[in-house]
């Protein structure tokens, strides 16, 4: 069998997709979907500081 | 004797099958992922995910790309791409700037003005040329089956894990914090003042493209309205502007954990945001929740339109560009607080700074990537 890129592109979704259901079953539940700027103190959602940098 | 003969049946090519047997593969992921999602994060986890697939199918069949519009801008002086772009940011500041005025429960996107900022933009630039898409285009081209971005996204991933690393040293170099264009004005000045800005940027574009002769395709026109409305419903479903990155780190956070790397070390993954997105599952992260959609969306659509089994290796050498400039956006687009979609069309469209100075460097930066292009066997 070739390793033509929508093989490749197949097996990587599939990996991907154990990857992140296995993730999701062993995660701490989150009762809303979030991003940064609501979960913590980022003022964007790609998790740049806003404020201070300060933890939790 | 009479023979029983079979009854003539149409010939189902193989790569047909294919195809059909790939769209029940994603819808099967979609569904599957669908419940879990619901259990945890209900309407709101099913609607974000549920837009992530329609963006992914939007920008899949109108090709609505940033790195091939610029590239097209800076080598040919073929405008009128830069000019949907705009009218694509315009029509979402009109939500985004003045939300409260909406009745909406969201805030744009104010990210620092810093000096990581003019140094990531930069990088992205470079990159989106190499790698051939930029933060959206990687993500639906990798939807569609390419196999140019079966090799981008990976380095994408590792570059943003990168920067998240490097991202809290490289705030040390410099930064006056978030500034708002017009920040000082109550909501309706502020939002006319940002809108005369990107009005005035989009129709500049647009009157040059008439003055060299082009024209603004519908097709771009309409997928920038669409996308508008997508965008509108993602910052009013979400409460913030649509934005991709930040998924992609989380995911390569993840993945380094699993190999034993102590993520949860690092600076940025204490940084109580990011520490509590590190913590819980990808699923309930509202950027990876919604690439995972465009990823699923844009594959069901390749598998409809028979897309996805007429993909091809690109050369070696183009695989390395891939990788490279899948690395350099990574980097670039956690040192500068996003891509195109995060920085550029959220920044912007939210009234912050970062934004302008974002396009501008990181066009600054396609320059470069466009003149490195033809190393790498790509053409300018």
């Amino acid at each position: 069998m070739t390793l033509t890129p929508k093989i490749i592109y197949m097996v990587i979704v599939l990996a991907g997709t154990i990857l992140l259901i296995g993730d999701h079953l062993t995660s701490p539940a989150l009762t809303a979907v979030g991003s940064p700027s609501e979960l913590g103190n980022a003022c964007a959602p790609c998790g740049a500081p806003c404020i201070d940098t300060d933890t939790n | 004797m009479s023979e029983t003969l079979p009854l003539p049946t149409a010939p189902v090519p193989a790569s047909r099958a294919f195809e059909i047997s790939s769209l029940i593969f994603f819808a099967l992921i979609a569904l599957s992922l669908s419940g879990l999602v619901f259990l945890d994060t209900g309407w709101r986890g099913i609607g974000l995910f549920g837009l992530g697939g329609i963006l992914g199918v939007a920008f899949l069949s109108f090709q609505y790309g940033f790195a091939s519009v610029w590239r097209q801008a800076l080598v040919h002086g073929e405008v009128m791409g830069l000019a949907a772009h705009f009218l694509l940011i315009g029509l979402c500041a009109i939500v985004f700037i003045p939300a409260s005025l909406w009745g909406l429960n969201a805030v744009g996107t104010i990210a620092p003005v810093s000096v990581s900022l003019f140094i990531g933009a930069f990088m992205f630039g470079i990159g989106m040329q190499l790698a051939n898409g930029c933060g959206s285009g990687v993500l639906f081209s990798f939807g569609g089956g390419s196999g140019r971005m079966v090799i981008a996204l990976p380095f994408f991933i590792l570059g943003s894990l990168l920067g998240s690393f490097l991202l809290p040293t490289a705030l040390e170099w410099g930064s006056a914090g978030p500034i708002a264009v017009a920040g000082a004005l109550a909501e309706l000045p502020q939002t006319a003042l940002n809108l005369a800005l990107i009005g005035g940027s989009g129709m500049g574009f647009y009157l040059l493209g008439r003055q060299r002769g082009q024209q603004l395709p519908a097709t771009l026109f309409m997928a920038s309205i669409i996308i508008a409305i997508l965008c509108w419903a993602v910052f009013a479903l979400s409460g913030h502007p649509w934005g991709v990155t930040f998924g992609f780190t989380l995911w390569g956070a993840k993945i380094a954990q699993d190999l034993g790397v102590p993520v949860e070390s690092f600076t940025f993954w204490q940084w109580s945001g990011p520490a509590r997105s590190l913590k819980h599952s990808l699923l309930s992260d509202t950027s990876s929740l919604m690439n995972i959609g465009m990823v699923l969306g844009a594959g069901m659509l390749a598998s409809i339109s028979g897309r996805l089994g007429g993909q091809d290796w690109p050369s070696g050498k183009q695989l390395i560009a891939a990788a490279l400039g899948g690395i350099l956006m990574g980097i670039g687009a956690r040192l500068s607080f996003g891509c195109n979609i995060g920085a550029f069309l959220g920044g912007i469209a939210s009234g912050s700074l970062h934004g302008w100075i974002w396009f501008v460097l990181a066009m600054a930066g396609s320059f470069i990537g466009i003149q490195l292009r033809p190393k790498f066997g790509l053409s300018r």
